[in-house]
């Protein structure tokens, strides 16, 4: 209990953000929510729409592991395509409903990442990244040898769900777009509010204190392995829910959603909006997609101008989007 | 007095003009609504893999569909509609491939999907498509497509399957006791191609002597060759694709594999002949769905070869010329239902008889494979070559026969 009485007395009062900041900070659940309910009008199509929610999503999870705990891991894409294909079997091959099949992805997709966690939290800096990314690869193999369930090279294919039965005689109409994007975004606000309460607890300042200086928070009595490990299970199981969205959403998993350029491309977006900050991943996400989006269709060589804008991002906002608006905020403050 | 005239004139004239700026503007809106509705452009999908390592394949598909389009547009359209093509990059990616039809039948409401070239990306498609009811003709090779999982009304498979190639290719080359090695690339192409050949050389009585597998987009074969010459075969054939067919028979030159034995492949890709010297590929016999010189015997490939020096200044390709059967096959059946109402359309494609440029083709009753003749085409010397474009001698132009094809209830359709 010491570690929790340490972390609420010394961590969180230098979190907060100075004045007109706080209040960004304290709302920073329902404007997040705002922004991301006007998306779909906003976007050229509802289906980036909910691409960038799920991205959005697998890419907050991302960030709690990287940004707030200092953690780079180049596995996550097992944790997101664990979700998925254990959401699409579980409709599949069991015949679950898609609420079950969405707890059974997400509860998979934690398990998986309580054993790796375990197997790769001993190691540190590259070698952690090299570990993760090794038994990252495994699930991927193993996916694509067992495909007499996940359908290998193929994809897994065949659990549409067309209509998502609720509570009480409703119903959402998956097929239409607006709909879906709705029922997408109410578990990615579930998730937000999660996440917002993880900082905001003892455990979030823990994870920070981990973060800076990880000799000193031991010196400090807290538990480096367990909160190192607490925090991968909790990014692995909001990756998860990000890939059992995926599952709904797109109605079949590609093997891609275990291989490394999805790990990749989470990290990209966490530099892309700003590592350790609370709207940084959706920003990341969204900026990510929507230059890929807008630029594949207008030309074949789409990727020079993503790649252009990357090197420019990196160039002249190392922080990110999102990191660099809040350091110049702070610095016009403080002149 | 003059208050009273003016407010009196005034409130008139403002209902007067209100009124009538109403009916202006339910004029407005609805006049173009309904000009719109009788000559509505009909608007087909077609994503694929322009970035990524088919892409030579892909822009050839582009064009060839683009072709198809633009033949039907100057004849005045379909029922007096334009038709235009939506190209989309699917980036050799399924969750992309998704992504994309996803928009395209929201956002841009097309009227059917023809494309993709890969096996995963081609089934992506079809599941998004067939639970919205829409048509999709696919132009990739695949036999899972067939199979009665993936099947739907909606579905149409306009490329040939890995099933009928490798049964023409193993007709032409094997014989009753022939020694056959096979390499292959360790996924579901060079499976399914592997699957066929073994099923050909069980019915023609030749031997498997050794199965080899290799990783997909493998550089080194040097450690498989002496493996391979140890078997002693008498065809080895090889099933990999793009890139992998080049370099792996590139090496198979290199140890001399071609003096022991005949070297054939499932495909023999124009681009992949290209790409490397006459002399690597010369004698390799493989299957081909088009190549250019089948217009000495067959009227509708001279038309569409002409056609397509006339707009791009070159001949079309194999993989190619799918874009312009498999597009073609869906305006014809268009026409005929005069529009696109789906079920018609369906129904007219069951129907369809069609031979837009290689011979007579019809779409199977049950699983909707396209029934049509598959080439055997032996790669030619330098010598023999009469110009750039002169690559291959055709063995055999194998017309097309259901016999071909797994029956209907192999697939697990109701017989």
């Amino acid at each position: 209990m010491t570690t929790t009485d340490l972390a609420a007395g010394q961590g969180v009062a230098p979190r907060t953000l100075p004045k007109a900041g706080a209040a960004l900070d304290r709302w920073r659940v329902p404007l997040t929510i705002a922004v991301l309910a006007v998306l779909p009008f906003v976007l050229p199509s509802q289906a980036l729409a909910v691409n960038v929610l799920i991205y959005g999503l697998f890419t907050v999870g991302f960030n709690l592991l990287f940004g707030y705990t200092g953690l780079l891991s180049f596995g996550h894409a097992a944790f997101f395509g664990t979700g998925a294909y254990l959401t699409g079997m579980a409709i599949a091959l069991l015949g679950f409903g898609w609420f079950p099949a969405m707890l059974t992805g997400i509860v998979g997709a934690s398990l998986l990442s309580v054993v790796i966690g375990a197997l790769s939290i001993r190691t540190r800096g590259i070698y952690f990244c090299m570990v993760t990314l090794a038994l990252a690869q495994l699930v991927y193999y193993v996916a694509l040898q067992a495909s007499g369930w996940t359908g290998g090279e193929n994809g897994l294919r065949g659990f549409t769900v067309v209509k998502a039965d609720l509570i009480g005689g409703f119903s959402v109409n998956l097929l239409n777009p607006l709909a879906k994007y709705y029922f997408i975004m109410f578990f990615a606000a579930l998730a937000l509010w999660f996440v917002s309460r993880v900082l905001n607890s003892p455990f979030g300042a823990a994870i920070e204190a981990v973060r800076e200086n990880e000799t000193r928070a031991r010196a400090c009595g807290f538990d480096v392995e367990r909160t190192k490990l607490l925090s991968f299970v909790l990014s692995g199981a909001l990756c998860g829910l990000a890939g059992t969205l995926s599952a709904l959403h797109l109605s079949i998993v590609p093997l891609d959603a275990l291989g490394v350029h999805t790990s990749s491309i989470v990290v990209m977006m966490t530099m892309l909006g700003g590592a350790g900050s609370f709207f940084g991943p959706f920003v990341g996400a969204l900026v990510f997609l929507l230059i890929e989006d807008v630029a594949s269709l207008w030309t074949t060589h789409w990727q020079l101008i993503v790649g252009i804008v990357f090197i420019l991002f990196v160039l002249f906002l190392p922080k990110g989007i999102w990191g660099s608006l809040i350091q110049i905020v702070r610095r016009r403050r403080a002149s | 007095m003059t208050k009273r005239t003016d407010h009196p004139l005034s409130s008139v004239s403002r209902r007067t003009v209100l009124a009538g700026l109403g009916a202006a503007g339910v004029g407005l809106i609805a006049s173009p609504a309904l000009v719109r509705a009788q000559a509505e452009t009909i608007r087909i999908g077609f994503p694929t893999p322009l970035t990524g390592p088919f892409g030579a394949e892909a822009k050839d598909q582009v064009k060839s569909a683009e072709l198809a389009v633009k033949l039907v547009n100057d004849k005045g359209g379909i029922a007096g509609r334009k038709v235009e093509l939506l190209v989309r990059d699917d980036k050799l990616n399924a969750g992309e491939a998704a992504t994309r039809t996803l928009e395209l039948i929201e956002k841009d409401k097309v009227h059917a999907v023809v494309g993709a070239l890969s096996s995963a990306v081609q089934l992506a498609v079809n599941e998004v498509t067939r639970a919205r009811g829409v048509i999709y003709v696919s132009i990739s090779q695949s036999d899972t497509i067939n199979e009665v999982k993936d099947f739907s009304k909606y579905t149409f498979h306009e490329a040939l399957n890995p099933r009928m190639t490798t049964a023409a290719v193993a007709r032409a080359t094997f014989k009753k006791g022939s020694k056959v090695a096979l390499l292959g690339a360790d996924y579901a192409y060079g499976h399914e191609m592997i699957r066929g050949f073994k099923r050909a050389a069980g019915e023609l009585g030749a031997e498997i002597v050794g199965e080899i597998l290799h990783p997909f987009g493998a550089a080194d074969y040097s450690t498989l060759m002496p493996r391979i010459r140890a078997l002693k075969p008498d065809i080895l054939a090889i099933c990999n694709f793009g890139r992998d067919q080049a370099n792996s028979i590139k090496q198979a030159n290199d140890f001399g594999m071609k003096k022991q034995m005949q070297i054939v492949v499932p495909v023999l890709l124009h681009n992949q002949r290209i790409a490397v010297a006459p002399d690597v590929f010369e004698g390799i016999i493989g299957g081909a769905n088009y190549y250019w010189a089948l217009e000495s015997t067959i009227p509708s490939a001279k038309t569409f070869n002409d056609a397509y020096k006339a707009a791009y200044g070159s001949l079309p390709t194999d993989y190619g010329a799918y874009g312009f059967t498999g597009v073609s096959a869906l305006l014809l059946a268009m026409a005929k239902a005069g529009g696109t109402d789906t079920d018609k359309v369906v129904e007219a494609l069951q129907d369809l008889k069609y031979d837009v440029a290689k011979g007579p083709q019809y779409f199977r009753k049950c699983d909707h494979q396209s029934v049509q003749s598959v080439l055997v085409l032996k790669s030619k010397a330098k010598a023999d070559m009469k110009s750039e474009q002169d690559l291959f001698d055709i063995v055999e132009n194998v017309p097309g026969s259901e016999q071909m094809l797994r029956s209907c209830g192999e697939l697990g359709f109701p017989t």
